[in-house]
């Protein structure tokens, strides 16, 4: 019996290692994947780092209305934000590369649906960008219609409209990721509900004033002391 | 019945008068009965040239029995006096939208029918009969003939609160960067010879599609004195202003400035020399401002003005400097009686809208749209300084255009080195 005990333990042990040595190629692989991706994500960062900054991209960003990207980025430099993009996209790439070689046939259907999947991000990308510009250039272009309009809750109006715009790029993002598809759909109808709601509001108590001034022009002649509006521009 | 104003017919007239010495454009909307009334004045004109009215068509089509009455008309005075013709003439608007475009339209299809018919001068008549008379067309056409001008504006009788756009800034911003004091540089009553509209004519040729027809009205004056054309100006009476489908005054900035801004562009290496300014040789009796009576409401305006310094402070920051914010936070603060833009001030910010104008700093529509609190508060400022009586109508754009002229070595350092100052 002990013999048979015995027998079986080095089985088991002869077993665990030819897998073990069977999988330690692959891992060093992985390991020297990951080294070299990273070595190589360091050296485009700092040459993407470089062209960026002789191209002086954080001071034509902001030019280009994008001075809240700063916000977002490491240090407040967005040529900072793309350099280690680019870095992290290329250590991806590299770990990706180094899963491939420890099991070819689990990591290759996993790398493959990562590869699928990457239209859908590239595509979300961009309508995120896209969506983004149209939701400033059109809530800038609210602010300054609803101030020269004298429109006091004019920071509202044009926060709702750029916020509304938001929320549609973000839900059409969403749904090109096809992340909780269903839920995402609810929660956006509920949400563009309750801001066009909001934005209604804001534009019906902003026109009371005027309703009532221009009914209360009407009833009451214009006195001769007062002219009320005697500019003439050009 | 309605029928085509055939544009083939219309040309056909115009070869078949031929030439002419004179051109008269009538681009305002007046009635038939108006046009007899001013045709007769121009019948009196001396020396007896062959003029040609050309009459706007508002659409290619008209009612029967007017083209009919018209061809009677034309057929009965052509008759009478060959020395005159009235033509209709058929406007081509392409894509003007706003009014100054569809000026700008208006003067370039004059332009293009007096080079067919080689007139030597030519006269646009944008303003309604109430103010024009036959006598202020013979005013504008009388330098052109006898003096040998190149460019004559009408100088209008004002009144105190007429043409503020004009007084604030088109007016102290031309002066300043041309160097001559021409009052209303943009019109819209011009008379313009044939060597200036022929170059109006080959410059709008050599431009890009479409941008050209935006900046016809803005450039007359800076083309003329640009190129050393004989300019002059002619005193005439007031001119009713018409009523206009503004939206608001943010929109009148973006369309009045942004062809203003945009020459200022092309004409950068003409006004970078010009140092002061002189006035220009002027015709007839310098007419008096005309007061208007009553108190003015600046409340509203000061209102507007503060509410853009509180919201849209994010968008002047990208444009003015932060000495000039710190201004307009403290006028922001005055009580609407002591509500006073000084006039330097006042300079350096279209000085440097000018110049976010031209680098694009932000989109150049939102950005002439968030100018109008500012020019609200001059215009408040301007109203409240009157009211007070301490000074006059003539004084304070005379102080205005001073201001101007004097801020230029600012905005030639700005616009020659716009990086060393961002903010």
């Amino acid at each position: 019996m002990w013999y048979q005990a015995k027998v079986a333990l080095d089985e088991s042990a002869t077993k665990f290692l030819t897998g073990l040595a069977r999988l330690l190629p692959g891992v060093v692989a992985l390991v020297a994947a990951l080294l070299i991706s990273i070595l190589v994500a360091w050296i485009l960062a700092k040459i993407v780092r470089r062209m960026l900054s002789g191209f002086h991209f954080d001071d034509k960003l902001t030019r280009w209305g994008f001075a809240s990207l700063a916000d977002w980025s490491p240090l407040n430099s967005p040529t900072r934000l793309v350099s280690r993009t680019v870095a992290a996209l290329v250590i991806i790439a590299g770990v990706l590369i180094g899963l491939a070689a420890v099991d070819v046939e689990s990591t290759t259907l996993l790398v493959r649906s990562i590869f699928a999947y990457i239209p859908n991000v590239l595509g979300a990308i961009l309508v995120l960008f896209i969506g983004t510009v149209v939701a400033r250039f059109l809530g800038r272009s609210v602010l300054i219609g609803a101030v020269n309009m004298n429109f006091q809750y004019a920071r509202l109006l044009s926060a709702g409209v750029k916020w509304l715009v938001i929320v549609l790029t973000v839900a059409m993002a969403l749904e090109h990721l096809r992340i909780g598809p269903g839920i995402v759909q609810l929660a956006f109808g509920i949400l563009f509900g309750g801001i066009v709601l909001a934005l209604a509001l804001s534009v019906g108590l902003n026109s009371k004033e005027l309703v009532t001034k221009s009914l209360d022009r009407e009833t009451r002649p214009n006195t001769s002391e007062t002219i009320e509006e005697p500019f003439h521009h050009l | 019945m309605e029928v085509d104003l055939d544009r083939e017919k219309v040309q056909e007239k115009i070869e078949q008068t031929g030439k002419a010495d004179l051109v008269v454009g009538i681009v305002a909307d007046i009635d038939q009965s108006g046009i007899e009334i001013l045709v007769e004045g121009l019948r009196d004109f001396p020396g007896a040239p062959h003029i040609v009215v050309l009459q706007k068509g508002n659409s290619t089509k008209q009612s029967a029995t007017t083209a009919e009455g018209n061809d009677q008309d034309a057929a009965e005075d052509a008759a009478k006096d060959a020395s005159l013709a009235v033509l209709p003439w058929p406007l081509e608007l392409g894509a003007a939208e706003t009014p100054v475009e569809i000026i700008s339209e208006a003067y370039r299809s004059v332009f293009a029918a007096s080079d067919k018919l080689e007139a030597r001068a030519c006269c646009i008549v944008a303003s309604t009969l109430e103010s024009v008379t036959s006598q202020w067309i013979c005013q504008l056409l009388r330098p052109l003939l006898q003096e040998d001008f190149d460019f004559v504006a009408a100088h209008y009788a004002r009144r105190t609160f007429e043409g503020l756009l004009n007084n604030s800034i088109i007016y102290p911003l031309t002066r300043c960067l041309y160097g001559k004091r021409i009052y209303n540089p943009m019109g819209p009553d011009l008379g313009i010879s044939r060597r200036l509209y022929q170059k109006l004519l080959a410059t709008n040729g050599n431009s890009r599609p479409g941008n050209s027809r935006v900046h016809a009205l803005a450039s007359f004056a800076p083309t003329a004195l640009c190129g050393n054309f004989k300019v002059g100006q002619v005193h005439v009476g007031a001119r009713v202003d018409t009523p206009t489908d503004w939206m608001n005054v943010g929109s009148l900035m973006s369309s009045v400035l942004g062809p203003l801004f945009v020459d200022m562009e092309v004409n950068a290496s003409c006004w970078q020399r010009t140092r002061g300014s002189i006035p220009v040789p002027e015709f007839g009796s310098p007419l008096p401002v005309l007061h208007e009576t009553g108190r003015v409401d600046i409340g509203r305006m000061v209102e507007t003005f503060r509410l853009g310094n509180r919201d849209l402070r994010e968008i002047w920051g990208m444009v003015l400097p932060p000495a000039t914010l710190f201004e307009l936070s403290k006028l922001a603060r005055l009580a609407p009686e002591q509500f006073r833009l000084p006039e330097d001030l006042w300079a350096r910010i279209i000085f440097d809208f000018a110049l976010a104008h031209r680098l694009r700093t932000i989109n150049r529509d939102h950005l002439l749209r968030s100018l109008a609190p500012l020019y609200m508060a001059w215009v408040a400022s301007y109203a409240r300084e009157l009211d007070a009586g301490a000074t006059s109508a003539e004084q304070m754009i005379d102080r205005v255009a001073l201001a101007f002229e004097a801020g230029k070595p600012y905005f030639i350092s700005r616009w020659r080195w716009p990086d060393r100052f961002n903010p």
